[in-house]
């Protein structure tokens, strides 16, 4: 081999290595969460008022052991010694779990939804399979985890943590047990310390609800949702932050309260949501008596059914019914509006710039995500761990979000069933889109209702994010123009009903005591 | 909410169907001699209908039929006549018959590729060589690669080395095979979280590497004038994913093939240096890609710049 050949080769080679040993790196699977000192504590938490129970104190908690008891002395003892010998596995656990579970928890929910949320596919027949609450693991598996059964999942979520927190703080006071670590000075805390007492254990708690809560909306999760569960509580005492006591408390007070919510969840109308193709084309027969217009599916083959076209019917929680944030109807098919909009989305779709791609990608949270509910839970996650919110303040952000998120997909699939309005793919002749079509009508937006009524909430609870907070809900609407799902009335009403469903829920907060 | 569009190929796929053609590719034992140069203009046509959503294959009536159309200019340049610089830049466009969701079309992955002759011996009636190949290939243009199964390639820089062994007789008949290491890097996509077995928190994918296998039987007539050849080869992703049942393809999938084919090539009595060549291949398995036909025709020109 003459030189020229061998080195060309051997500088090809190693430039070749450089590269690729430089750019090779893990991604992250998890958010980065530092543990954190809470900026406040509430202590006056307890009195605030919860969203289902009747009081703080409506579930009973066994009553605290005095810190001077044998029993609690022992229980000391205990964590001292396991406090003071981490394994590695469980030093990762703490740093895991962190000071405020809530937000992880609030992850592994997105996560399920993202697991979840894939729609069913077609039998050779042409048929749809659809999945069974009562067969979950057969296909296609239950549930399908899509826009409305995500919001609903986190509102349930979110809704319970609140009261079973509320009931904490309210125990925590009433019993005033010190932290372990007050108690004796000598024991070895793997997370911030705080002045909250520590009975029940708050992160107990939040692991029993999560569990409970979660468990019920995607069943075949159980397994791995109690294992999350029994390491959340462990890392409690691993921290050093809880003996077995606060969090046997904890567990129970978090699985009453999670039973409280899941009995309103039996019975809130989603089971019937999912209608059968006779009732769904008397709703669609109805449309086009009263509108002269109704939206189709476009699937080959088509499917039956929208996704659950009486959501609009399930049992909201801030808002006093559909009616009073219904908006008023979207211009008729072939009217000068309309034709504008059509026009707009044509002259769009045609000059497609890479911003408005990458903004319609950004915000697709289509099937496999965890949809824009979970994206503003995101959102919401990483700003009460930038504020540094406390378990139970965390707990009311995600509570208040979420219920006006739920709220806001009620509003809004009312709203769709109601005017059954086409998409642009069916009203625009030739008319293409960048990403897939959702099996449902087109107004309102549901990404721009979920944004608005999410952006109201947050904005509200930290001000100084109201501005990015309205300006994430604007582009998540504008984002379904851009990739041709939607005409401009449809996010644009939907932005308006969103920010009117979101009103509610503050003036429910508002109301609470926790302002 | 996106629907179900499924996966289809990955940006190699122009190159390695090129590669079955005499035109002096990355994969083939061909050497420009020092100071010439080939340039090849090809036109790649590829559909399928059916695909395999992991190891299910099945058809999607939301895609119909997915149509792949590649233009390549490709040169080859004989630095000295052992070692030989290749460039191509594929421009890729498309489309289903099928769904209301729109293709892409632009330019896809730069590539290029050093060969070196590092063997060549006479032996019994033919010559034995062995080549090897170090290549690049990245982004051309901006495009989407979390977009299948319309995206134009896998967005990612791959880097690959290959050995080519190649016994020919000196009457013609040849057989030849190569096996090829692909290392990748990642790509960017256009949303900062992401599902495969379990969520991502980026907006970069880490990309399987791959391996790719082909044997060769084939043999020039006509006084060297007209190549005939019959090809099988194979890709192997090592690692990635499979799409999950009815949900959309995603660049890190794992995406396994093995495929057939045969090219010929002529070269024009009256005209120095010009030839036409023809290709078409099927492909016979798959993992998490379309089952693809193709054809590609296109015209080489070789011509001396400097002695």
């Amino acid at each position: 081999m003459k030189n020229t050949t061998r080195l060309s080769i051997s500088v090809l080679a190693l430039c070749w290595l450089a590269f690729f040993s430089a750019c090779e790196k893990d991604f992250p699977v998890e958010a980065n969460i530092e543990p954190y000192e809470f900026v406040s504590l509430d202590a006056t938490g307890g009195a605030w008022k919860p969203v289902l129970l009747s009081s703080a104190g409506q579930i009973a908690i066994p009553d605290a052991a005095d810190v001077s008891s044998a029993a609690y002395q022992a229980e000391l003892a205990d964590l001292k010694t396991t406090s003071a010998q981490l394994t590695a596995e469980q030093q990762a656990a703490v740093r895991y779990w962190g000071s405020n579970p809530i937000v992880r928890w609030n992850e592994i929910a997105r996560e399920l939804t993202a697991k979840y949320n894939l729609t069913p596919a077609p039998n050779a027949d042409g048929t749809y399979p659809a999945p069974n609450a009562n067969d979950p693991g057969t296909y296609p598996k239950f549930p399908f985890a899509h826009p409305p059964y995500a919001c609903r999942a986190l509102a349930y979520w979110g809704a319970a943590q609140y009261d079973a927190l509320i009931a904490t703080w309210h125990y925590k006071y009433q019993y005033n047990r010190p932290a372990p670590y007050t108690t004796d000075a000598s024991i070895q805390t793997h997370l911030p310390k705080n002045a909250l007492p520590s009975y029940p254990s708050d992160g107990a708690v939040v692991a029993a609800v999560s569990k409970t809560v979660l468990s019920a909306l995607f069943p075949l999760e159980k397994d791995f949702l109690a294992a999350k569960a029994a390491e959340c509580q462990n890392a409690q005492r691993w921290a050093g932050l809880n003996v077995a006591s606060d969090i046997s408390a904890g567990d129970s007070l978090g699985r009453a309260v999670a039973a409280v919510f899941l009995a309103r969840a039996g019975s809130d109308g989603m089971k019937s949501a999912q209608t059968p193709k006779p009732v769904s084309d008397s709703i669609r027969a109805a449309a086009e008596a009263r509108w002269g217009w109704h939206w189709e599916n476009l699937e080959s083959p088509q499917r039956p059914v929208g996704i659950t076209p009486f959501f609009g019917r399930v049992k909201p929680w801030c808002i006093p019914n559909v009616e009073a944030v219904r908006p008023g109807p979207p211009p008729a098919p072939g009217s000068a509006e309309f034709q504008t909009a059509a026009a707009e989305l044509q002259r769009i779709a045609d000059n497609l710039t890479t911003k408005q791609r990458a903004i319609a990608n950004f915000w697709a949270d289509g099937l496999g995500t965890y949809t824009p509910p979970g994206h503003w839970n995101r959102f919401a996650s990483d700003l009460i761990v930038q504020y540094r919110l406390n378990p139970l303040r965390s707990a009311r952000t995600l509570a208040y979000l979420n219920m006006a998120i739920m709220d806001a997909g009620i509003s809004c699939w009312d709203a769709k069933y109601y005017y059954h309005y086409p998409r642009p793919s069916q009203a625009i002749p030739g008319f293409k889109t960048i990403l897939g079509i959702p099996n449902f009508p087109s107004y309102t937006s549901g990404h721009s209702t979920f944004s608005a009524a999410a952006a109201t909430v947050l904005g509200h609870i930290f001000p100084a994010e109201k501005a990015q907070c309205d300006a994430w809900a604007e582009e998540a609407a504008e984002s379904r123009i851009y990739a041709g799902i939607h005409y401009r009335f449809d996010a644009a009403v939907g932005i308006t009903q969103g920010k009117a469903v979101g009103q509610y829920a503050l003036e429910r907060a508002a109301a609470d005591g926790g302002e | 909410m996106k629907k179900n569009y499924a996966l289809l190929f990955f940006q190699t796929i122009a190159l390695f169907t090129l590669s079955n053609v005499a035109a002096q590719t990355p994969t083939d034992a061909l050497m420009m001699d020092k100071g010439q140069i080939c340039f090849a203009a090809t036109y790649t046509h590829d559909t399928w209908d059916h695909y395999w959503e992991g190891t299910l294959k099945r058809v999607n009536g939301n895609i119909g039929t997915l149509t792949r159309q590649t233009v390549m200019p490709m040169f080859a340049l004989g630095i000295v006549n052992r070692v030989n610089v290749l460039v191509a830049l594929p421009w890729v466009k498309t489309e289903a018959s099928g769904g209301q969701v729109r293709g892409a079309s632009g330019l896809q992955d730069w590539g290029l590729w050093v060969k070196a002759k590092a063997l060549d011996f006479p032996a019994g009636p033919g010559n034995l060589s062995v080549h090897a190949v170090a290549g690049v290939t990245g982004p051309a243009s901006n495009y989407l690669p979390d977009f299948m199964p319309f995206s134009l390639g896998l967005g990612c820089i791959d880097g690959s080395l290959r050995g080519i062994l190649q016994y020919k007789l000196d009457k013609g008949p040849y057989a030849r095979v190569h096996a090829g290491y692909h290392l990748r890097g990642h790509c960017t996509i256009e949303r900062d979280y992401y599902y495969t077995t379990h969520g991502v928190y980026t907006n970069k994918v880490d990309m399987p590497n791959a391996v790719t296998y082909e044997a060769v039987l084939g043999t020039w007539l006509f006084k060297d004038k007209f190549k005939i050849e019959a090809f099988y080869n194979a890709m192997n992703s090592l690692g990635g994913y499979d799409i999950r049942r009815q949900d959309a393809g995603f660049p890190s999938n794992e995406m396994d093939m093995t495929r057939v084919g045969g090219g010929i090539q002529y070269y024009f009595p009256f005209v120095k240096g010009l030839g036409v060549l023809a290709t078409g291949s099927y492909v016979l398995t798959g993992r998490n890609v379309g089952q693809s036909t193709a054809i590609t025709g296109g015209i080489t020109y070789q011509f001396g710049i400097w002695k």
